[in-house]
């Protein structure tokens, strides 16, 4: 029995089932695309993608937006972004390939930081990619080096450390003079031990008592007189050097004593330094008060240039990335890019027209061009570049992605127009810049970072908040502030991501230096005082013992020098008497 | 609900004119609609060969009807097939770069972990379920499939509006 391989009549049904299949294209096609780009645009930016509506013209190889809102990763109730319209001439050829190819976007009606109604964050499920950079860039603002110390100014206490006598140095100066003393004292009853001068005197009387009874004959007994003489001589001029070196030793003493003064002097400083001031100094205000916001900008930054390189990677390595949502498992989607082939993702050309300064003169309108966007910077072969340019407004950006090294640079400078307020943090202070000039700029190559945000606002206002009450260092401030009516705002970031470093300086600062030390001074005073009470007592207790004992020292060897010198002279002139006598005044050979 | 289409299923394929090999393949080519995750373009080349060979599409029910449940569990499984050979068989790779550069073909995302693996692990079974169903078609028809065909349940069965679809679609033999 032969069976027929293929079933005809369910021809008829099967292009039934296509002519379905596009009829369902043809109606859902735009709410399938609206979806696929919301979905995918709030998975890439880890915040909220709304479209109003989508509109994919395959006849006329276009697709249009209306409506595009796109959340703040940062801010709950704020857009990152609103565009009127998207037009996008896309290349057909390539969506055969599942690749998106615009060859020109015009993108009108866009505004930035707008308002929102309801929250724009979306719960993170599962390790996404934004939802790591972001864990990424957390982290990295929550580094010692970028932390801020919010209470110590709001609090405004100063705090002294304890004094250690063991640190002070006139205490370390007495016990090594008290050491150099006992030396002395020590080497010093040596030298008077070994000179033996009361021996030698007293054999020198005892000599002069038998010349008493000798006569002019004895020549020998004459020739040992002269001998005793010589070694009276000899002691005493041994007991002259012993006495320079006593008076040389002396005055070390003494100078050790006057140094000491100067050592107190030291200490007083040191004790000084104990007293903890940090708000205090004038260039730790400005990190003080505008650090968090600096920190909050360059974070942001940070995160939208991670978020590039994360989904524009240099080099042509299979790239990982999570599957689809489904019913199923969504697995793991590898995209195989390949040299001179299309990228997954190109936009070659963007027109962007957009609005800036929502004041009371309307929102002005600006136009920028944006380049050479892809998913592979290395099939392109080219970095992304953005650029504006305007009478009040600049701004430049380069990604470039496509060597192994990436290097990323973006700037904005806007002038003359309303800045958006300042919250002075853990103060219930606020600063409106009014109308001024603001400038960002970031970098990052490979893993150096450069940043420098500037405001510069000539008429500042400030605001206080009537209901929290702020202590001692926010009425300080208000009371500084609210006579101050220009802003000149500068952070600078550098060091490289494991170890930023951050320095910020405002015109505020010598100015709220000033007056918080001027407010605290007093206080200052009294510490400071106690402290210098506290030094000279640990220093006394070293200090006056041992000027007792340097002076008892002298003293002693002062009087046995004395006693030395005077029995000898005693015995030499009672040796020179008898012998005078014996020889009648005539000296012998 | 489901049991009772289930059943339906399950009665019409084995008691269908086709032939033990017409439901068998039926049945293997349904189980790849089941295996794998049905939005996918592969799955609609699978149904246009369903109803377009001369094979029993209740057969091919069945196969999905029991594929889906297996497909789900299997998962894990059909995870780490698709990642070795998409990320762990280097060799392979100018292969899915080559694939993945071509036009259609990306459509289908067979550069999906879960998609590959399931997809290689329905193609490898096919043989398998296809001679593994075959027999069991034919041993159920010679032992006790007459008994069945007389019941009050298959005449119950039979009666129902999903059987006059079948019969638009019962492989002509």
């Amino acid at each position: 029995m032969n069976i027929a391989i293929f079933r005809w009549k369910a021809i008829v049904p099967l292009l039934l089932f296509l002519a379905l299949l596009v009829g369902a294209w043809l109606l859902f096609a735009d709410r399938l695309g609206r979806l696929a780009l919301e979905r995918g645009g709030t998975a890439a930016l880890g915040a909220k993608v709304e479209v109003r509506s989508f509109h994919f013209s395959l006849g006329g190889g276009s697709v249009t937006l209306r409506g595009l809102v796109a959340a703040s990763p940062f801010d709950s109730m704020q857009n990152l972004l609103e565009a009127d319209e998207l037009t996008a001439d896309l290349d057909l050829l390539p969506l055969l390939e599942k690749k998106v190819a615009i060859d020109r976007l015009a993108a009108n009606g866009l505004r930035f930081g707008t308002a929102r109604t309801t929250s724009g964050f979306v719960p993170t499920s599962g390790p996404g990619a934004s939802a790591q950079i972001m864990a990424n860039v957390k982290s990295w603002a929550a580094q010692p080096a970028l932390q801020v110390p919010i209470l110590q100014l709001a609090t405004g206490k100063l705090s002294v450390d304890s004094l250690d006598p063991r640190r002070l140095q006139t205490v370390q100066a007495a016990e090594s003079l008290a050491a150099r003393a006992d030396s002395s004292r020590r080497a010093w009853s040596a030298a008077f031990d070994s000179l033996d001068a009361k021996t030698t005197a007293d054999s020198a009387v005892a000599f002069a008592q038998r010349l008493r009874g000798a006569r002019p004959t004895d020549l020998a007994l004459l020739r040992d007189a002269r001998r005793m003489l010589d070694r009276v001589k000899q002691t005493r001029d041994r007991l002259t050097a012993l006495e320079r070196g006593v008076k040389a030793g002396g005055t070390t003493l003494d100078q050790g004593l006057t140094s000491l003064q100067a050592a107190r002097r030291r200490d007083y400083d040191f004790a000084k330094s104990l007293i903890r001031l940090p708000p205090i100094d004038a260039t730790s205000i400005a990190w003080v008060l505008f650090g968090p916001e600096a920190v909050r900008k360059f974070q942001r930054a940070l995160y939208y240039t991670e978020l590039g390189r994360t989904y524009m990677p240099p080099g042509l390595l299979p790239r990982a990335h999570d599957g689809p949502r489904r019913a199923r498992r969504p697995g793991t989607t590898v995209e195989f890019p390949r040299a001179h082939r299309p990228p997954g993702f190109l936009l070659r050309d963007a027109e962007l027209s957009f609005f800036l300064g929502d004041d009371s003169a309307g929102p002005r309108r600006y136009a920028g061009r944006l380049q050479g966007l892809t998913s592979a910077p290395a099939l392109y072969g080219r970095p992304t570049t953005l650029e504006v340019r305007a009478p009040t407004v600049t701004a430049d950006g380069m990604f470039d992605h496509v060597h192994a090294t990436s290097r990323d640079v973006m700037g904005a400078t806007v002038r003359g127009i309303a800045l958006p307020a300042i919250a002075l943090p853990g103060l219930p202070l606020r600063v409106t810049p009014g109308r001024g000039d603001v400038s960002l700029g970031f970098a990052l190559y490979g893993d150096s970072l450069r940043g420098r945000w500037t405001v510069t606002a000539p008429a500042a206002t400030w605001q206080r908040d009537s209901g929290a009450a702020g202590g001692l260092a926010a009425d300080v401030l208000w009371r500084v502030v609210s006579e101050i009516d220009n802003l000149d705002l500068t952070a600078e970031l550098g060091g490289t991501l494991s170890h930023p470093e951050l320095h910020v300086r405002s015109n505020l600062d010598q100015a709220v230096s000033d007056r918080l030390r001027s407010m605290i001074g007093a206080e200052v005073d009294a510490a400071e005082s106690r402290l210098r009470v506290e030094v000279d007592r640990f220093a006394d207790q070293q200090v006056a013992p041992l000027k007792a004992q340097v002076a008892q020292l002298t003293a002693e060897a002062n009087a046995r020098l004395q006693q030395g010198r005077q029995a000898l002279d005693a015995a030499q002139q009672q040796v020179e008497q008898q012998l005078r006598r014996l020889t009648g005044g005539i000296r012998l050979p | 609900m489901v049991i009772l289409k289930l059943l339906q299923s399950i009665v019409k394929a084995l008691h269908s004119e086709g032939t033990p090999g017409q439901v068998a393949a039926g049945m293997a080519l349904g189980s790849i609609l089941g295996l794998t995750p049905l939005l996918s373009l592969h799955n609609l080349v699978v149904a246009a060969l369903i109803l377009m060979l001369n094979v029993s599409v209740p057969g091919a029910s069945l196969g999905w009807a029991l594929a889906i449940p297996l497909g789900f569990a299997l998962d894990p499984m059909f995870d780490a097939l698709g990642r070795q050979l998409l990320l762990g068989t280097p060799a392979l790779v100018p292969l899915w770069t080559a694939l993945a550069n071509l036009p259609v073909v990306p459509l289908s995302n067979f550069n999906n972990t879960v998609l590959l693996g399931s997809l290689v692990s329905a193609l490898v079974l096919f043989a398998p379920i296809y001679f593994l169903c075959r027999w069991g078609v034919r041993r159920y028809r010679e032992t006790i499939g007459e008994r069945v065909r007389n019941s009050a349940l298959y005449r119950a069965i039979s009666a129902s509006k999903l059987y006059g679809i079948y019969r638009l679609f019962r492989p002509e033999t």
